[in-house]
């Protein structure tokens, strides 16, 4: 992964020193692709709020610790994801108790705002293969940067980008048809 | 395939982006507030360690063949975390007052010095203005003790009592007990005399005497209206649109605020019955306490998506105002108690058999573990059950 820029470690060394102008340039830059990639991942909209809000809250408690030079992104994306991968398996498993089979795997009562299948596509998968797409494609890693992010071998990492394209890729053609 | 995916993914906008984007900046911008900055020797503590540490395992390597040994520990003091350290017991209260705790096993008295007295087999008790008594309920019966567990006086009637609540006048005015007689919302005089009715049936929701004023008590109905009523006419002063039944009502200490607290909403009333304001959350908020002399208050805020509890200042004026983020925590806390002098929040955290102790004017945090097995409970039991459900922290006793 690529070290911080100039910019960024000014903004982490100044966030240490206690200026609340360096944290908030740091929240600014950081907190759309934080919450999109929450969102993207648990398709609930208050789930993805709390999970990038809690990202940054833990971010911010641990800031007089954070080596400055290491990356803010990447350190604040792996909680981000992990946190949606929980979040989003234990909403899967409270279904299996509660619900009756046969219904939907994901809420789409937020998927009206998108305009695109890809979205639909994206509901379709699993939440392990919702984050390594949106780790590559929207947070733009590569498959070994992702590896490392979730602890998985990088083999693991593949396969899933693999069946998970496959599967959007089936979606969107059975859209367009 | 992946170049559209990447434009199509960045295309796409959460629901309600720019609102959450300023409701996160205020709570980590008021966390960044709360925060005490560590010095720069502090801050830049680990480098110098490691530094200091790597010269003198070189000295000791070069000097002598067991230096090497040291490599490990210095690794550990390097790298080891700083956990705070729980009191394993409650030796002592941060602040002046006493603590009436009701714990699994039944109410608690709790001393400045941090002793500890059982008042008893009832289930659940509460103060008396200046802590000179306290009214017990047990099944079918109430009571009114003294601190040291004498019964003063006591009655029984044919269905669960509970939710005995104290009546806040001065002593030359005292005093009334409401209480709940299963559904039916019944007064008695702070002496046990004039029991009566006040209303047949009501919302199950402890009743809230007003503070500053004679005799005048809000409650619950069963479809959610708060109502004031004045305890000894039984007048109806004000009664409120219908709403969520509550599982709390406080008032601020003026008595001008009233919350009514419940699993899915928070409503806010001034002195006359009238709504500020009312906030949704997605899990039951597990309690709310108001700062002394002020109309701030510390509402329990559980988020389910990242399964932690957080601590949030509102403000029930017209507007709630932004959260302001005080503590957060894994897994749910329980009651809250503001100590008397307004410096401390107590707060119960069941999952982690502790209580806290915040300083409210600093980042001070002291916590005290084994809550259960200091107030009889079994370590065994579900925390959930056994952890002391509510406490109150009243004021200095009387010389």
């Amino acid at each position: 992964m690529l070290g911080p820029g100039r910019q960024e470690r000014s903004w982490i060394r100044g966030a240490q020193g206690g200026s609340a102008s360096d944290l908030e340039a740091l929240f600014k830059e950081h907190w759309p692709r934080a919450h999109r990639a929450a969102y993207l991942v648990v398709q609930d909209g208050a789930a993805a709020e709390d999970i990038a809000q809690e990202a940054f809250l833990s971010a911010i408690r641990n800031l007089d610790r954070f080596d400055r030079r290491r990356s803010f992104g990447p350190w604040l994306h792996r909680i981000v994801v992990n946190r949606a991968i929980d979040w989003a398996r234990a909403r899967s498993l409270r279904r299996e108790i509660s619900e009756a089979p046969g219904s939907e795997d994901f809420d789409t009562g937020d998927l009206g705002r998108f305009s695109d299948g890809v979205a639909a596509g994206l509901a379709s998968l699993g939440p392990e293969q919702r984050a390594v797409i949106v780790l590559r494609y929207l947070l733009e890693y590569t498959p070994s940067e992702i590896a490392e992010l979730l602890d998985l071998p990088r083999g693991t990492v593949n396969s899933r980008l693999r069946r998970g394209l496959d599967r959007l890729e089936t979606i969107l053609d059975r859209e367009q048809q | 395939m992946s170049e559209d995916l990447r434009r199509a993914l960045q295309r796409i906008q959460g629901p309600d982006e720019l609102d959450a984007e300023r409701r996160a900046w205020a709570m980590v911008r008021s966390s960044f507030d709360a925060r005490e900055p560590l010095a720069w020797q502090q801050r830049n503590r680990r480098p110098l360690l490691l530094a200091a540490a790597v010269l003198v395992v070189l000295l000791l390597a070069l000097l002598s063949s067991p230096g090497r040994a040291l490599v490990g520990n210095v690794h550990d003091a390097v790298t080891s975390e700083e956990p705070t350290t729980p009191k394993p017991v409650l030796t002592a209260l941060p602040a002046a007052g006493q603590l009436l705790v009701n714990s699994s096993t039944g109410p608690w008295i709790v001393q400045l010095d941090g002793s500890m007295r059982k008042l008893g087999p009832w289930w659940e008790g509460s103060w008396s203005p200046n802590a000179e008594h306290v009214a017990v309920t047990r099944a079918h019966r109430l009571a009114a003790l003294t601190p040291d567990g004498t019964i003063r006086w006591s009655l029984a009637r044919n269905r669960i009592l509970r939710g005995a609540r104290w009546s806040l006048e001065p002593p030359a005015e005292c005093c009334r007990i409401a209480y709940l007689n299963g559904r039916e919302l019944r007064v008695v005089a702070g002496d046990g005399t004039g029991d009566g009715p006040l209303r047949n049936v009501v919302g199950a929701t402890a009743p809230a005497w007003r503070p500053e004023s004679i005799r005048k008590l809000a409650f619950s109905t069963v479809d959610g209206r708060i109502e004031l009523v004045d305890a000894d006419s039984t007048k109806t002063i004000w009664r409120t649109d219908p709403g969520e039944v509550p599982t709390q009502l406080a008032w601020s200490e003026d008595g001008e605020r009233l919350l009514a607290l419940g699993e899915r909403t928070l409503r806010a009333f001034d002195a006359n019955g009238r709504k500020l304001w009312s906030i949704g959350h997605p899990v039951g908020a597990s309690g709310v306490v108001f700062a002394r002399k002020s109309h701030r208050f510390v509402l329990i805020r559980y988020s389910p998506a990242t399964l932690r509890s957080d601590l949030v200042l509102y403000q029930a004026e017209a507007d709630p105002g932004e959260a302001r983020f005080l503590y957060s925590a894994p897994g749910d806390f329980g009651s809250l108690a503001i100590s008397p002098n307004g410096n401390w929040l107590l707060v119960g955290w069941p999952d982690a058999n502790q209580w806290l102790f915040l300083r409210l004017t600093s980042a001070k945090v002291e916590s005290v573990s084994n809550i259960v097995e200091q107030f009889g409970g079994k370590s065994s039991a579900p925390l959930a059950s056994s952890f002391p459900k509510n406490v109150s922290w009243c004021c200095p006793a009387s010389p």
